[in-house]
């Protein structure tokens, strides 16, 4: 508690230093502003800078030492203390150091530098966190289970009594089964979607079609879910597997892939869209004045030249597609088993991550451990294919720029 | 049929025209880019459009191969007639036009593909080669015409976007001259070149002249001056003067045309 007062106060004292920084700067300048090297709203920011800066390394100081667990939580009010204390001496040396010759701007430019920096790193950061933690996790797992068992065993049966069998392979099969299928749906539709919008429509309707396409972007997955499971899954059982013989279950790899589909679209055909946009118009000039007809325009010139960004939309519709979770819930159910007809019920990674971490097992049982084994080989899936995706980018790039 | 003598200097005979505007105007939206232009365009021969900028020449240059179909908001009205056939005829398909009537742009703009497969776009789909060995020739034919073949004869499996910008130029009209038009329009095409890529294209042109009618909009007038043997003097969207290049320059008839010239006006 009293780190958050701290916090507060130093905010409040940081707001007044900008005042009185200010209007210092104002009084040192005299009647000509022009004398100050830096314009009087520099001093006011560097005075604040420099009572906040040093109060939030000292909260930061101490929030990090409580949790590793150095100091007690109740040195709290020591930490807040010293960081009010370090505010105050900072806003003291920041309105002393005004003069007309003090460089405040250069003093802010560096600080803003500072702060577009520790943004960037904070993304990497947690990045690492995440990866770190999983890491760990997943060596934990590997001290219980067998990892041959894990990446080659071809059966997931989890006990809560132990002895399970956790082979990941028919989840990746699920996964990738449920993801092609999704991505072959989307990729085309979605593709021919972005070619009408943008070779073929007029601007007024496009100016309807872009934006009623992107709404499909907008409805939440478990809407997409809830259709598969009463629409689309009853529909395909009906209508095709029953018929057919294929089996007769509501859940289905199909179901899943289909709805997930539809939900990619928007991705693909947006960003698509941008991309081709982006191809020069004296391309389309140029083929068209030798007498392409449009569509060998698009097939031969614009897609070609727009394709580095097709790529790399078409592998963010994968990832996506790899971790998308509820529609696979109840679209394509729970069952994990490795079969080729698409009319039977499967699983996939995701789902699986989700139903072993809210059973009621001990957290440390492999049954509840093997989700971040799960996590981990995931992560490095969707790793890979941007990987790969960059890679794609940067030869044609290479290749044409 | 046609009244052929109107503006045309004598000892012309109606074969020698390859392009006959009659009363062609433009209209982008509700402004009007161009004003009841007549003019014969001959074959074999050297055309140049000269004008301030926004005169309507490059407009009229896109009229001749329906390029300002591409723009939703352009009219066209009247008549242009290639080999006594109206362009604009509802039966006239534009891809095929345009295969008739190649054009060279103001800015290089090869495809990113290969400069092979930039030459042979058009052979392609205009299905002008039958197989491999008659589209390699078509494409070194077209090269040579258009003096780039011992630059890349080397590397014609490199990107034809990895060249200097002369060279893309002249890549550019390979690429066109390999589906033997029988027109070339050329939009201000030296304008991004520096001046020994420009001596180039302008001795290639020379050249082409030989094969084909060529029709050219320049901001130079010494390039209009050095290349045609006929000029068009354009401004505000009217065809003020139209006459040998030589005539043109040394004694124009339009005090707008003299203005102009002179470095008055543009």
């Amino acid at each position: 508690m009293p780190l958050s007062w701290a916090l507060f106060a130093s905010f409040l004292l940081a707001a007044a230093g900008y005042i009185v920084g200010r209007s210092r700067a104002f009084a040192t300048a005299g009647p000509d502003v022009r004398k100050l090297h830096s314009r009087p709203t520099y001093h006011g920011t560097s005075v604040a800078l420099a009572a906040l800066l040093p109060a939030l390394a000292v909260l930061g100081l101490a929030s990090v030492l409580r949790l590793t667990g150095v100091v007690t939580p109740e040195s709290g009010l020591v930490a807040g203390t010293i960081a009010l204390i370090a505010a105050v001496l900072g806003l003291g040396v920041g309105v002393m150091r005004i003069g007309q010759e003090y460089q405040a701007r250069n003093v802010v430019e560096r600080m803003v530098l500072g702060l577009l920096m520790l943004s960037s790193l904070i993304a990497i950061v947690t990045t690492a966190g995440i990866v770190l933690s999983l890491v760990f996790e997943t060596g934990h797992f590997f001290q219980l289970y067998d990892w041959k068992a894990f990446f080659f065993g071809t059966e997931w049966t989890p006990r809560f009594q132990g002895n399970s069998r956790l082979g990941i392979v028919p989840l990746l099969w699920g996964t990738m089964y449920v993801s092609a299928i999704a991505l072959l749906v989307a990729v085309p539709i979605g593709l021919f979607a972005a070619v009408y919008m943008s070779e073929y429509a007029s601007r007024r309707v496009r100016g309807f079609v872009k934006p009623a396409i992107e709404v499909l972007a907008g409805i939440p997955t478990i809407v997409y879910g809830l259709f598969a499971l009463i629409t689309v899954g009853p529909l395909l059982r009906d209508y095709f597997a029953q018929p057919l013989g294929l089996g007769n279950s509501g859940t289905s790899v199909l179901t899943a892939g289909l709805v997930m589909g539809i939900m990619l679209i928007p991705f693909v055909s947006s960003l698509s869209d941008d991309i081709i946009n982006a191809v020069p118009q004296s391309l389309r000039d140029g083929a068209l004045g030798l007498g392409s007809t449009p569509s060998e325009t698009v097939r031969q010139v614009v897609l070609p030249a727009a394709l580095p960004g097709i790529v790399g939309a078409v592998l963010l519709a994968a990832s996506r597609a790899i971790g998308e979770t509820m529609i696979v819930v109840l679209g394509a159910g729970a069952a994990a088993q490795m079969s080729l007809n698409p009319l039977e019920a499967m699983t996939t990674i995701t789902v699986k991550i989700v139903s072993q971490l809210t059973g009621d097992s001990d957290f440390n049982s492999p049954e509840t451990l093997v989700a971040f084994a799960l996590g981990l080989t995931l992560f490095v899936i969707t790793l890979a294919l941007n990987v790969v995706a960059l890679i794609i980018v940067r030869k044609y790039r290479e290749q044409y720029e | 049929m046609y009244d052929t003598s109107h503006r045309v200097e004598n000892a012309v005979t109606p074969k020698d025209i390859k392009i006959q505007a009659r009363k062609v105007q433009v209209f982008y939206g509700d402004k009007q880019a161009l004003k009841d232009v007549d003019v014969d365009i001959l074959d074999k021969t050297v055309t140049a459009f000269i004008g301030p900028s926004g005169c309507g020449k490059s407009t009229f240059l896109r009229c001749i191969n329906r390029m300002n179909d591409t723009i939703p908001i352009a009219r066209v009205e009247g008549e242009i007639l290639l080999d006594g056939e109206d362009v604009y005829d509802r039966r006239v398909d534009p891809v095929q036009l345009r295969a008739k009537v190649g054009m060279v742009f103001q800015k290089p703009n090869p495809f990113p593909k290969s400069i092979y497969d930039n030459v042979a776009y058009g052979p392609r789909i205009h299905g002008l080669a039958r197989n491999r060995a008659e589209l390699d020739d078509v494409v070194e034919k077209a090269l040579r015409g258009a003096a780039l073949w011992n630059e890349v004869k080397d590397r014609l499996s490199e990107p034809g976007t990895g060249l200097s910008g002369g060279q893309q130029q002249r890549l550019c009209i390979a690429r066109a001259v390999a589906t033997s038009p029988e027109v070339l329009l050329m939009d201000e095409p030296c304008s991004a070149l520096d001046p020994i890529a420009t001596a180039q294209v302008e001795e290639l042109i020379e050249e082409l002249r030989t094969r084909f009618s060529v029709v050219i909009v320049t901001h130079s007038m010494q390039q209009a001056a050095r290349v045609s043997q006929k000029t068009a003097f354009f401004h505000l969207g009217n065809l003020v003067e139209y006459g040998d290049t030589d005539d043109i320059f040394t004694k124009p008839q339009d005090s707008r045309t003299e203005a102009y010239i002179s470095g008055r006006i543009g």
